[in-house]
């Protein structure tokens, strides 16, 4: 019992960071109906941002800030030069971009701050926040879960209730009549990218700042499949279903492959591509996306 | 009825052109081989670029596995991503059994061609239901799961585990009938050109390591002349409606499901071609030679050769085997620090090249070439006029 709770707790903790950088490709897939294979990686690039900043001397919440507020710039100057010129509906030259980014990026990453693997600050306090008999439930997993929650708040705050949300609600629902009713178009789509980068730096920090994780430019390509899986879980174009989608791959990896005795341990990857299979098979639209219609 | 002989004056003279150039690229690719059997470098500056024959033969494992994606991307419009999949089982299957059953290598290809296809049709199936951008992240993470499926403990008597399987107890024996021999000393006695073509006869290795590339050179020809055909006959016109748009395909009476899944079976098997190929040459199968990173690749080949045409995979397997290389054996450039030289500049090149092409060539480089070659020939017959 003992370790079925560790296990469980475990799942949480990689749930939320999955669910972080799954929340980035949701927004992005809102906006552009658009997969960003490039996403884990500027993320990473944002969370080593992160860390030349802490460095440097500047405080540690601070220099998260700024690393957010960087890969966003960052993000809204790819979308205008990368994206923005190629018709949405052609999927493979937007495939074949991310992934020319995803190399740019993790080899300029590893130009910069070379390939070997540096410890990251501690962005929570740590030690347990309960501990009972040999279950421990670090206070790093509370707040990953807890921010977890609150970006996704955030995120649905913002699309909601403000004007911006609203352009940016109109435009993932219908671009065409969006345009017709004078939103620019461009701009709303950026800020999608942007706020996108934003909570994928986020996550990526969080993800380094596990105390048994370090951080590399190569980090984030495992965490990139479960991501994904976790976006294609919940519905690639629903924020929540990223959190349900996060914690699900995170409590498969954790604690269902563990009981299961003809899976060894390392297969987590490959159990999470088949639970990405079997939703692609079964429901393309995840739990709460909505259904693709096709009209001919 | 003019217009008609003009058509078919066009079309012998088309062939007569084609044949001399097929002819011209065969003696350029033999007078290669003499020529770098057992040296290999250029020296740019003070750097030396490896060209040797085992770059090349690498070339030539990647140009079939591009040639597989041509056949599921290029012609049938399904984003595969993950042919390193297909690459590695290739490789592994054929490391198998050359290293535990001592076959010979030709050999595996009869058992590596038709497993490969049967897993493709398999793994093709889901992509009867997924569509689009779905289908690239489930490939991509096939490409993802393949070096955690060959570590696993279970395989390790037929995999050998992270260590990776080694084949190096086959030797490729070059048939005595042929005539190296004969053939280095000919062109050793060219004036002026003879000195590039190395000093007496050939050694054992040079003769086996030339037997290899030839070898490999006519298995890929083979594969080349039969997509050529698949791609101009019924299936592959199936292909091609299906890529440039499903519904009116399907309305067009055209089996979706038995058309895509062949297309992936062909790609898998062409990609298990080249995985077998790319173990012969290395002489050892490990995980981490098929990783996602591999299967990027590819794709950066597909696109910066031209995707959609055929050979665009050439021009992107050589890409693929030399880009990555050349760029870490650059050790100095004037104006460059040395920083930028030492780290991962293949992979930083590879991923401009991508992004460049794709937006500014978007037919890759051998479209960018005809549309050159039709600028400067009708012109030139609008002078003539």
């Amino acid at each position: 019992m003992d370790l079925f709770l560790q296990r469980v707790f475990d799942a949480l903790t990689n749930g939320s960071t999955y669910a972080l950088i799954a929340v980035a490709m949701v927004l992005i897939f809102k906006a552009t109906t658009l997969i960003n294979f490039a996403q884990g990686e500027q993320a990473m690039l944002g969370a080593f941002v992160v860390l030349q900043l802490w460095n440097w001397g500047i405080p540690m919440w601070w220099a998260v800030t700024i690393g957010m507020v960087f890969s966003g710039i960052l993000a809204a100057g790819l979308e205008r030069v990368f994206i923005r010129k190629f018709d949405p509906a052609d999927h493979l030259p937007l495939v074949i971009i991310t992934l020319g980014l995803f190399l740019v990026l993790n080899a300029v990453a590893a130009i910069i701050w070379r390939f070997d693997p540096q410890s990251f600050p501690q962005l929570f306090p740590s030690g347990n926040a309960f501990t009972y008999n040999n279950v421990r439930l670090s206070w790093y997993s509370i707040f990953a879960f807890g921010s977890c929650v609150l970006v996704l708040f955030v995120l649905q705050t913002l699309l909601t209730k403000t004007k911006v949300g609203l352009a940016f609600r109109a435009v993932s629902s219908n671009l065409e009549s969006s345009r017709l009713s004078g939103i620019k178009i461009g701009p709303t789509l950026q800020f999608g990218w942007a706020l996108a980068a934003a909570a994928g730096t986020l996550g990526a920090s969080i993800y380094a700042a596990n105390p048994v994780l370090q951080i590399e430019p190569s980090m984030m390509l495992r965490a990139l499949i479960f991501s994904v899986t976790a976006a294609a879980l919940g519905g690639l174009d629903s924020l929540w279903g990223a959190l349900i989608g996060g914690l699900t791959i995170g409590f498969v990896q954790s604690v269902v492959v563990q009981y299961i005795p003809f899976i060894p341990n390392e297969m987590s990857l490959s159990a999470a591509v088949v639970v990405l299979l079997i939703v692609l098979t079964l429901r393309p639209s995840g739990v709460l996306g909505t259904r693709a219609v096709e009209r001919v | 009825m003019m217009p008609k002989i003009q058509i078919m004056n066009k079309i012998s003279t088309d062939r007569n052109s084609r044949i001399v150039m097929w002819t011209c690229f065969i003696i350029s690719l033999l007078l290669v081989a003499f020529a770098y059997v057992d040296v290999g470098t250029i020296s740019i500056g003070s750097n030396n670029y490896n060209l040797s024959l085992i770059r090349l033969n690498k070339a030539i494992a990647y140009t079939i596995a591009i040639l597989g994606l041509q056949v599921v991307i290029g012609y049938t419009g399904q984003i595969a991503l993950g042919q390193s999949f297909f690459f590695g089982t290739g490789a592994y299957i054929s490391a198998w059994l050359i290293a535990d059953h001592s076959w010979p290598f030709l050999l595996t290809l009869l058992i590596v061609v038709p497993s490969c296809f049967l897993v493709g049709m398999v793994l093709g199936l889901p992509a009867l239901r997924i569509r689009g951008l779905y289908l690239a992240l489930l490939t991509l993470g096939l490409a993802a799961v393949f070096p955690s499926i060959v570590k696993l403990d279970k395989l390790y008597t037929y995999t050998g585990g992270a260590g990776g399987k080694l084949t190096s107890n086959y030797k490729f024996v070059a048939p005595a009938w042929l005539p190296f021999d004969e053939v280095a000393q000919g062109l050793q006695k060219i004036p002026l050109l003879g000195d590039f073509f190395g000093d007496g006869p050939l050694s054992n290795r040079e003769e086996s390591r030339l037997w290899k590339f030839i070898l490999f050179c006519v298995i890929a020809g083979i594969c080349f002349w039969l997509i050529y055909n698949l791609i101009h006959s019924r299936p592959g016109r199936a292909m091609r409606a299906i890529r440039d748009n499903e519904t009116s395909a399907a309305v067009s009476g055209i089996n979706l499901a038995i058309t895509k899944t062949l297309s992936f079976g062909v790609a898998s098997a062409l990609g298990g071609v080249g995985g077998a190929i790319y173990v012969a040459e290395v002489g050892i199968a490990s995980p981490d030679d098929f990783s996602t990173l591999v299967a990027i690749y590819l794709i950066v080949g597909l696109v910066v050769g031209g995707v959609g045409t055929l050979p665009g995979a050439v021009i992107g397997g050589l890409i693929y085997a030399l880009v990555p290389d050349w760029a870490s054996s650059t050790q100095s450039i004037s104006f460059v620090p040395q920083r930028w030289l030492q780290g991962p500049t293949g992979s930083l090149i590879l991923g401009v090249l991508l992004i460049v092409l794709t937006l500014f060539m978007p037919g890759g480089i051998v479209t960018g070439w005809r549309r050159l070659k039709d600028r400067l020939t009708t012109r030139q017959s609008a002078a003539y006029q």
